[in-house]
């Protein structure tokens, strides 16, 4: 026969303000099998949990019943308070005397006080059949893989690394500094970006504790929080990375031209390449799609073996497979720019003149394709008057939604960085709607440019008009001014947002991360768990969780590394449990669950019975979350939810609708 | 301006049903863009923003609202869905329901539609080399005047909206 312990929190004025808690504490003293009922102001407080503590030892309680606030908030408190009294911590029933009655009825306290009968009378016939469960601990790898390579990638490998964890970078092109490796300087404090970045990469290639991985992807993940099991492809560079000294002759002497994808195509490179100027590795890479006797497989050209003096060329490489046990995961894939030839009234794409951001960030750059110089690209000319269009792809009901939070601070630098290039020969005017200065330093950061004698023009075009000998003019409505401004501008460029990368749907399906209604990857909770993803053990990092700013960045690239290592620290983590189980007795090996299961936590066994060999249904009850589908769909009732068996469920529903019986249907 | 008028507000939201009027957020991309603008000033950022804070009378009686032609680019382009054509619409419509006072060739418009079936009368054309041509002496058809039953028709559609 069970012994029973109730007990009421006041909650301050929270509960006892609105329910009489005093006659609850007597109607649960009336209630079979109870053998003491209390009320307390504060049942989470210190005295509260002695109470608790006390009468378990005096009482020789074996069950506890705890009216008061949402588990959500005190459920793992008073655990432990009970298990520290020697009770069984699953051997507690919390019923939620608080959102669920007082805050939700406080206008009708009688109700109120009915209903908290009810549910205390509930939770007792559930507390009757409360068994005593045990967390389980599995062992984890002391490793962490980070999916992609940019500023992103690079903070949280470090971070990892210089913790103690083997760390493995994975980057899909052939160099790792993704979006930040393009930039030319950085806002607020225009620091030269690959100044502050290529020590990082460096850091990233020589440290002990990270494997970097470029031209590489993840094809497969299985396994489950803190043992998972990774397949990386290694796609084929046709160059020994050992071999290879970053000479770049072979560049030089290949015949084949291509777009230079690092440039934004402003410029061309060749089928042999290195990346960009500040590649790591400093490995070249062949084009297959581009060079000649990949792309035709004939034994023709070769230039670049007869070039190369380390003899570094293997047109022969092949694809390599690599097999990986991780404890934990950070996504950190970034995201990419708007293509603004959807927007056809804007020009992009049709004349020359009219260039996106990153293109600009290009042509400014040092190392860029006009090595730094801004000019017109249709002619190489210096402009005279160049004009910034914001929010193109953003705040649009036609392409996102969002607003993409970098946009105003970029073209607050690209203009500052126009009038210090060209000087005070020319006019420089911003189109803006809203102009976003959130940061720090970042309001200062526009005072800086309104202080360069730059224009803000509040009010946007409707579209971007260009003459057969591609000069350009539009007419756009100032709102402060109500006057309507005739630009003819040499130079357009368009404040594209972030947008999601393409690779998110797969990527998605890889780790079985979910995305928002933006299309970015989905956050456990936007507020309080930006850094999680909903399945345990993978985390996000960057732009890939939603568009942001380098300072952002790193501060999410480190914090989703301290979540890695939170949960790898010890070498093993507690799992809940709360999870399902089969009774292999009743399992006829229909598959049903295997098949409606969210979290690829079930597995067939195959068990030999009277000579024939059957499947029976099993739970990995490291990957269950305990949601309950499986139990649902099992048409033999094989499988039952532990803590929340049928008998459990159904005595609750019993005593919520028959108040006679239940009291005399106790033990 | 006087007050708002939040009554006659809902009337114009009544007659926009799914668009939403109210979430303009003043990008000015309609204006920028209005044909209307230059000669005939016509600033459908403005129209919107009068009509969100209830300033409706005065624009329904105004002569702005008929200087719109109508060409659709503010309903393209506006990245909120705010359709300035479609509010500007629903002030003529009010403005008729008023009595208020509509451009005469929008009333000879109407009237001819009523008798002849055709929005724009039937017109002699000079080519270049000066010939009048029409339709006898280029042997096309007569064209039927409307019945009684298409009048009673059409009065009938113009009463329901």
């Amino acid at each position: 026969m069970p012994k029973i312990g109730v007990y009421i929190c006041h909650c301050g004025l929270n509960i006892a303000g609105v329910v009489d808690v005093a006659q609850v504490v007597e109607y649960a003293k009336s209630l079979p099998n109870v053998v003491v009922a209390k009320n307390y102001t504060y049942m989470c407080s210190e005295p509260g949990q002695r109470m608790i503590k006390e009468d378990i030892k005096t009482y020789g309680l074996d069950r506890v019943v705890i009216g008061t606030c949402s588990p959500r908030m005190h459920e793992e408190t008073f655990r432990r308070a009970v298990a520290e009294a020697g009770l069984n911590s699953y051997l507690l029933e919390i019923v939620n005397l608080r959102e669920h009655v007082s805050w939700a009825h406080s206008d009708e306290p009688e109700k109120a006080t009915e209903k908290s009968k009810d549910l205390i009378r509930m939770g007792v016939a559930r507390a009757r059949l409360l068994e005593p469960l045990e967390k389980k601990k599995v062992s984890v790898e002391r490793s962490a893989l980070v999916v992609g390579g940019g500023i992103a990638g690079i903070q949280s490998a470090l971070d990892l690394a210089d913790a103690g964890l083997r760390v493995y970078l994975v980057e899909k092109a052939p160099s790792i500094g993704g979006r930040m490796a393009q930039l030319d300087k950085t806002f607020p404090t225009l620091d030269c970006s690959a100044c502050i970045l290529t020590p990082k990469m460096v850091d990233v290639a020589k440290h002990p504790n990270i494997m970097l991985l470029t031209n590489s992807e993840v094809t497969s993940v299985k396994g489950f929080v803190g043992n998972y099991e990774i397949t990386i492809v290694k796609k084929p560079r046709y160059v020994d990375e050992k071999a290879c000294v970053g000479c770049e002759l072979c560049t030089k002497v290949c015949p084949v031209k291509i777009p230079d994808e690092f440039n934004e195509g402003l410029s061309e490179t060749r089928a042999i390449q290195i990346y960009s100027p500040y590649a790591v590795p400093k490995v070249a890479i062949i084009n297959p799609k581009h060079c000649l006797r990949l792309r035709f497989d004939k034994d023709v050209c070769g230039k670049c073996v007869q070039a190369c003096e380390a003899k570094a060329i293997k047109f022969d490489q092949q694809p390599e497979t690599i097999q990986l046990k991780v404890g934990g995961i950070v996504i950190a894939v970034g995201s990419e720019v708007f293509d603004a030839s959807q927007m056809a009234e804007l020009g992009y794409g049709h004349c020359k003149n009219v260039i996106s951001n990153i293109e600009f960030e290009r042509l400014v750059n040092a190392s860029g394709p006009t090595g730094g110089k801004i000019v017109c690209p249709s002619d190489g000319k210096t402009p005279k008057t160049v004009v910034f269009v914001q929010c193109v792809g953003s705040r649009d009901k036609r392409f996102h939604e969002y607003c993409c939070r970098v946009g105003c601070m970029a073209t607050l630098k690209q203009a500052i960085l126009t009038r210090e290039h060209l000087g005070r020969n020319v006019n420089i005017y911003v189109c803006f709607n809203d102009m976003r200065a959130f940061g720090k330093g970042y309001d200062e950061f526009y005072r800086r440019a309104r202080d360069l004698d730059i224009n803000f023009v509040a009010g946007l075009p409707s579209d971007i008009r260009y003459d057969t000998d591609g000069t350009l003019h539009f007419d756009v409505y100032d709102k402060g001014t109500n006057k309507l401004l005739e630009l003819r501008p040499d130079l357009v460029i368009l404040a594209n947002g972030l947008v999601p990368n393409r690779d998110l749907g797969k990527i998605g399906e890889l780790f079985h991360v979910s995305r928002s209604a933006d299309g970015f990857l989905l956050e456990a909770h936007p507020k309080l768990r930006p850094l999680e993803s909903a399945v345990s053990g993978i985390f996000l990092a960057g732009a890939c969780q939603g568009p942001k700013d380098i300072p952002d960045t790193v501060a999410q690239a480190s914090g989703a590394a301290a979540k890695v290592i939170d949960l790898l620290a010890s070498g093993e983590i507690e799992l809940e449990p709360l999870k399902a189980v089969v009774d292999g007795d009743l399992c006829s090996g229909c598959r049903i669950c295997e098949s409606v299961c969210p979290f690829l936590a079930v597995e067939m066994k195959t068990e030999k019975m009277d000579k024939k060999e059957k499947l029976k249904a099993d739970i990995v009850e490291a990957m269950c979350q305990g949601c309950g589908l499986c139990v649902a769909a099992c048409p033999t009732g094989a499988i039952k939810m532990r803590h929340y068996t049928d008998e459990q469920v159904l005595a609750q529903v019993q005593a919520a609708c028959t108040e006679k019986e239940a009291k005399e249907g106790g033990d | 301006m006087a007050k708002p008028n939040l009554e006659s507000r809902e009337k114009i939201l009544q007659k926009l049903s799914g668009l939403e009027l109210v979430n303009c957020f003043q990008c000015i991309k309609c204006t920028s863009g209005c044909t209307a603008l230059k000669l005939l000033e016509l600033k459908p950022h403005e129209i919107i923003k009068l009509v969100n804070l209830g300033f409706v009378d005065e624009l329904a009686a105004s002569d702005i609202i008929w200087t719109c032609v109508t060409c659709l680019k503010c309903l393209q382009r506006c990245p909120q869905r705010a359709s300035p054509y479609h509010v500007i619409m629903a002030l003529r419509n009010l403005a008729v329901e008023r009595e208020a006072k509509v451009p005469e060739g929008y009333l000879k418009a109407v009237s001819r539609v009523l008798e002849t079936g055709l929005a724009e009368g039937v017109q002699d054309v000079v080519s270049r080399k000066m010939e009048i041509f029409n339709r006898e002496n280029l042997k096309l058809p007569k064209i039927a005047y409307p019945k009684e039953s298409f009048q009673a028709a059409f009065m009938k559609a113009m009463e329901e909206r």
